[in-house]
């Protein structure tokens, strides 16, 4: 009996302990974000102040008005955006039909052709970075969107996640869509994409969130303010501002904020994309 | 050969042929003009002393001989293995720490899960400037916390000695929550028989952990020291925001030193050069980490 008591103290024990290093734990990984707010909401002289406060004395959102004044934001934003919903749909446009091919279509020189895409995985690109600054510029892109655009319009990633979509679905279903008269892009649209789903909510969500945190690309390949995206312009704002802590928390806030709204809405689906797609290693 | 073939078959391998390329057209396209020629390019212009704008000298293996003999070069490649092996390590303890205590059956697994990965989706620039402010040496949150237990404090980003420790701390606490999720996918793979079955045997959880659980997860292990070590060798943002590669070249990886000679100099032969040197040590060090790790992992 006393054997059976105390075992269940201890596991009641350990139960504790390991709530409490998970919540320590948890609280260090996530406290930074709470400084941003914090000091985001404090006064500029309070920033400076040793030991710091924990909590805003005199909370005021003056940060807030006071940076999103000293820069056109809202530009950025649009650029921002822009890039990064015309960068996803197209190369969600050109991977799922590369994917179908590879997939489902019988065609000369197949296997070379989807062994050469794959190949491209081994270039990383740091050693592309300064050839592609030429070819954008020779083919007059450069400070223009097209540069932000037209290289992240395909995805192999994308083509290889598709193709196993593709793949997996029974040879049966097509052989039924062409008895009943459909076409192969047909098949394609009404059949192969929307059961593909799963995939494609993966593929944007990376591809999204590449565009809008991308930071050495954009700064390579653009110049003048009214092409900035926005991880290059606050780093042009952290430039301006130097120790203004309170408005640079303001600025990483509200440009960080649509990024973390998209995660809580997606996070289940990118975070089994990367589990599922991980293990494989 | 096409002889066989019905007219109707015939006409149905041509349409084939064409739906094939035409359909994956864009896609190659794209990768050729913006992978497969730069990586030609680069190798074209690492013969040559270039600024891409004036005149171009042919120079031969020039640019590789300043390249193996430049101390800058060797300097940051020695700085980028310092903060590989500060970083890599720390991060698959912790990682594997977190993902261990998580899958534990623990209750509000989806909340803490998202609290360790949050970092990793957020972008690099905006994170760095709160954890500029975390480090600054004489107001900042992580000296006034270490006064307050009573450690000693440091000069962080503004010291050569610190600078680094400090950039490996805020790469670590950024990318960890991939490595989490990673290991908690194949922590959830290892079969619940093979543990019970050392349990009853009586291993102590201890010894369980290391003789059943560490070598069924060991091609995660294996992927996530790869892949965190090749982002070692790209590191760049962090570099240009926190430190701009200093105090005194002292955080200057050699993705920033590409950075720097290319757009900084415009020394785009010199650069191109160290992008393909940059090149040969992500694969070699892939290459040998597969021999070092290989005997060791566990393909289940």
């Amino acid at each position: 009996m006393t054997t059976m008591r105390q075992s269940i103290f201890w596991n009641r024990v350990t139960r504790v302990l390991l709530y409490l290093a998970i919540a320590g734990l948890f609280i260090l990984v996530v406290f930074p974000f709470y400084w941003m707010i914090v000091t985001s909401l404090q006064p500029q002289d309070a920033v400076f102040n040793v030991p710091p406060q924990f909590w805003p004395r005199h909370a005021t959102f003056q940060n807030y008005i006071d940076a999103w004044n000293s820069a056109p934001w809202l530009r950025y934003f649009g650029n921002t955006l822009f890039v990064a919903v015309a960068a996803t749909l197209i190369s969600l446009v050109t991977s799922s039909l590369a994917a179908f091919a590879f997939a489902c279509i019988d065609f000369r020189g197949k296997e070379v052709l989807f062994n050469l895409v794959l190949s491209v995985m081994m270039i990383p690109a740091a050693t592309t970075l300064i050839p592609n600054f030429l070819i954008i510029r020779t083919l007059g892109w450069y400070d223009k969107f097209y540069a932000l655009i037209i290289p992240f319009a395909a995805s192999v990633f994308g083509i290889f996640l598709l193709r196993q979509y593709f793949m997996s679905m029974p040879k049966e279903l097509w052989e039924a869509a062409q008895i009943d008269g459909a076409s192969r892009l047909r098949y394609f649209r009404s059949i192969a994409l929307p059961l593909a789903k799963p995939a494609i909510v993966t593929i944007a969500i990376n591809s999204f969130l590449g565009s809008w945190t991308s930071f050495l690309w954009p700064t390579v390949m653009t110049q003048s303010q009214n092409k900035q995206l926005i991880e290059v312009a606050l780093n042009a704002f952290l430039g301006e501002k130097g120790q203004q802590w309170s408005q640079l928390a303001a600025a990483s806030v509200f440009t960080t904020i649509p990024i973390v709204i998209l995660f809580f809405f997606v996070q289940r689906q990118f975070i089994e994309g990367i589990g599922g797609g991980g293990i494989k290693g | 050969m096409d002889n066989k073939l019905t007219p109707a078959r015939r006409k149905q391998v041509i349409r084939d042929n064409v739906a094939g390329w035409l359909f994956t057209l864009p896609s190659t396209l794209v990768l050729f003009v913006f992978t497969f020629l730069p990586a030609f390019i680069v190798v074209g212009l690492s013969l040559f002393d270039t600024n891409l704008v004036g005149q171009s000298i042919f120079v031969g293996p020039g640019n590789f001989r300043q390249m193996l003999t430049s101390g800058d070069f060797w300097g940051s490649v020695l700085r980028t293995l310092y903060f590989t092996v500060g970083s890599v390590p720390i991060a698959v303890a912790v990682s594997l720490l977190i993902a261990v205590l998580l899958n534990a059956k623990v209750r509000g697994r989806t909340f803490w899960r998202m609290g360790f990965f949050i970092p990793y989706i957020t972008p690099l620039v905006a994170t760095s400037i709160i954890w500029l402010y975390i480090f600054n040496p004489d107001y900042g949150m992580l000296n006034a916390t270490l006064r307050f237990v009573g450690l000693p404090v440091s000069r962080w980003l503004t010291d050569t000695a610190s600078a680094m420790p400090a950039m490996i701390l805020y790469s670590t606490w950024h990318d960890i929550g991939f490595a989490v999720i990673i290991f908690m996918a194949a922590l959830s793979k290892v079969p619940t028989e093979l543990l019970e079955a050392a349990q009853i045997d009586g291993a102590s959880g201890w010894r369980t952990f290391w003789h059943v659980t560490w070598p069924m997860i060991s091609p995660s292990t294996y992927f996530v020291v790869i892949i965190y070590t090749i982002s070692a060798f790209k590191m760049f943002t962090q570099v240009a925001v926190l430190t701009q590669g200093g105090p005194v070249d002292s955080t200057t990886t050699t993705g920033y030193y590409l950075y720097q000679q290319a757009f900084g100099q415009m020394h785009f032969g010199y650069a191109s050069a160290v992008s393909i040197g940059l090149f040969a040590i992500i694969f070699l060090l892939t290459m040998l980490q597969r021999k070092v790790t290989g005997r060791k992992v566990f393909y289940g």
